[in-house]
């Protein structure tokens, strides 16, 4: 030992099996987030839609798989699932007879019913104005979903979203329990091996760090393109501070009503 | 259907026929049997207090507000509840609200091209082109490529007077299109909306500018607690108000 609590000699043999366990979070991180978002629209639309036992049945999906803590929602797939006997022998067992393909299920679930509401509220905060000026214009509803609509509830919802992503991409850490090595059971295994705690547990803590800051840049560069409009007001501002209060924070897209 | 339209039009049916015209918020009765015939190529300013019931109307015709009885025949089109005759009758119908609504997300030109290339299908270099034609118009070429939040209130309310006439509508209708504006920014709009006048579409306007309305209107028309009060030629209207709420209407915000 050198005065360190890490080993650096230990981080650095680790450091392959760490990589696995990386890529491993990042699959259940990626997939998860392409599934939970593909399902977030359908429910989402169903828990806006007029129809009343359509907005229940929705408003009851967010309910039960944000308010079920993470960790249930594994156990219950993965251990649950698998007494029921009609889907031990059914074609779906390829998927709930592996513990990857459970925690896929769960974490997706769970991240659909945090879409939903994020969905939501993004595209209630459009403003109706805009929605009226673009019905006027004899746009279909469609389109306007497409084109109006869609485009700036990304705006609204982006900060939102990345908050989801950032505290999802920790969350995956409980898979370990199921039996799937990720980075956190790499780790885990790491130190029952050495009795060393710092080095392997440290070290994880630093890919997960570095793995959400490569998110978090990744959606400050989408934000920052995506809000463009707005960039160009602030350098204009720069440039004519005499132009007036039109420097506006990023979250406030309205049209401005002097 | 549009063809059909056209032929009406064409054969000199009013652009727009209203009547008995209802429209109720929960209790609240908004229009109250509102009978009113636009000609082809008229200008026609509404005016009255607010909650009169104007910016209903207009809304009505373009169907942002369903009205719940009487009728409403634009261009020979009647306007139910079906969306294909409200798709329909909004391809005739272009609209400038006070707020100007544009989408923040693009720029100017792409505010006005999105509409013509979403409806028509027009390829993105016909649609520039079209777009840039009616920016020309507004005096806005050389603001093309800005976004919204980069032009004043009243460069906006031309980028949107250019969105709406992309759609190359036969009438117009604009919802208190200056009320929004600094006062230095009203007559570069109301300017524009002067030349459009000259250029022989069909105005619907609800405003409180009288110069505008004695300059523009063919046709005056004063609305209190949802019906028409007065309804009459631009010159008569303002020298020789009938009703005395005309009359108070006007000592009120002629000053």
């Amino acid at each position: 030992m050198n005065g360190l609590p890490i080993d650096l000699h230990l981080a650095w043999e680790s450091l392959p099996a760490l990589f696995d366990g990386l890529k491993m979070t990042a699959i259940l991180t990626a997939l998860p987030l392409l599934f939970g978002l593909a399902l977030a629209f359908p429910i989402g639309f169903a828990r806006m839609s007029d129809r009343r036992w359509l907005a229940f049945l929705a408003e009851a999906f967010v309910t039960f798989f944000r308010g079920a803590p993470l960790l249930i929602l594994l156990y219950l797939v993965y251990y649950g699932l698998g007494q029921i006997e009609a889907l031990r022998k059914g074609p779906f067992w390829i998927l709930f007879g592996s513990p990857f393909g459970c925690a896929i299920v769960a974490l997706s679930f769970n991240h659909a019913a945090y879409m939903v509401e994020v969905l939501r509220g993004s595209l209630l905060a459009v403003p109706h104005g805009i929605v009226e000026a673009s019905e006027a214009l004899g746009i279909s509803r469609r389109n306007v979903f497409i084109w109006v609509k869609m485009p700036l509830a990304i705006r609204y919802g982006l900060k939102a979203y990345q908050n989801e992503v950032v505290s999802f991409i920790k969350g995956t850490a409980i898979v370990s329990v199921v039996t799937i090595t990720d980075l956190t059971a790499v780790a885990n295994s790491i130190f029952e091996q050495t009795y060393d705690p710092f080095t392997p547990i440290l070290c994880a803590a630093a890919f997960y760090w570095a793995f959400v800051n490569l998110v978090r840049i990744g959606f400050d560069l989408w934000g920052r393109w995506l809000n463009r409009h707005n960039a160009e007001d602030v350098a204009a501002d720069a440039v004519a501070p005499g132009r007036g209060p039109s420097l506006r924070p990023a979250s406030d897209l309205k049209q401005v009503t002097p | 259907m549009i063809v059909q339209a056209a032929d009406t039009a064409e054969t000199g049916g009013p652009a727009i026929a209203i009547t008995g015209l209802v429209k109720h918020y929960g209790n609240h009765r908004a229009l109250n049997g509102i009978d009113l015939d636009i000609r082809r190529g008229e200008k026609v300013v509404i005016c009255g207090p607010s909650g009169s019931g104007k910016s209903t109307l207009i809304r009505c015709i373009n169907a942002l507000e369903r009205h719940d009885g009487g009728s409403i025949v634009v261009n020979g089109i009647k306007l139910t509840a079906d969306e294909g005759a409200v798709q329909d009758i909004r391809q005739e119908v272009g609209m400038v609200f006070q707020h100007f609504n544009l989408f923040p997300h693009l720029t100017a030109l792409e505010n006005c091209m999105l509409a013509p290339r979403l409806n028509r299908g027009l390829a993105k270099a016909r649609a520039e082109k079209l777009a840039m034609h009616y920016l020309e118009r507004v005096h806005l070429a050389d603001h093309a490529r800005k976004y919204p939040a980069r032009l004043s209130g009243g460069q906006q309310q031309r980028v949107a007077i250019a969105r709406a006439l992309c759609m190359e509508p036969r009438i117009l209708l604009f919802d208190e299109p200056t009320s929004a504006l600094d006062p230095e920014m009203v007559k570069e709009v109301l300017g524009v909306m002067e030349e459009l006048a000259a250029s022989g579409v069909t105005m619907i306007c609800v405003t409180h500018e009288m110069g505008f309305a004695r300059r523009v209107a063919d046709r005056c028309v004063f609305m209190d607690h949802g019906e028409i009060v007065e309804d009459g030629e631009a010159e008569t209207f303002f020298q020789a108000p009938e009703s005395g709420r005309l009359r108070d209407f006007l000592a009120r915000i002629l000053r």
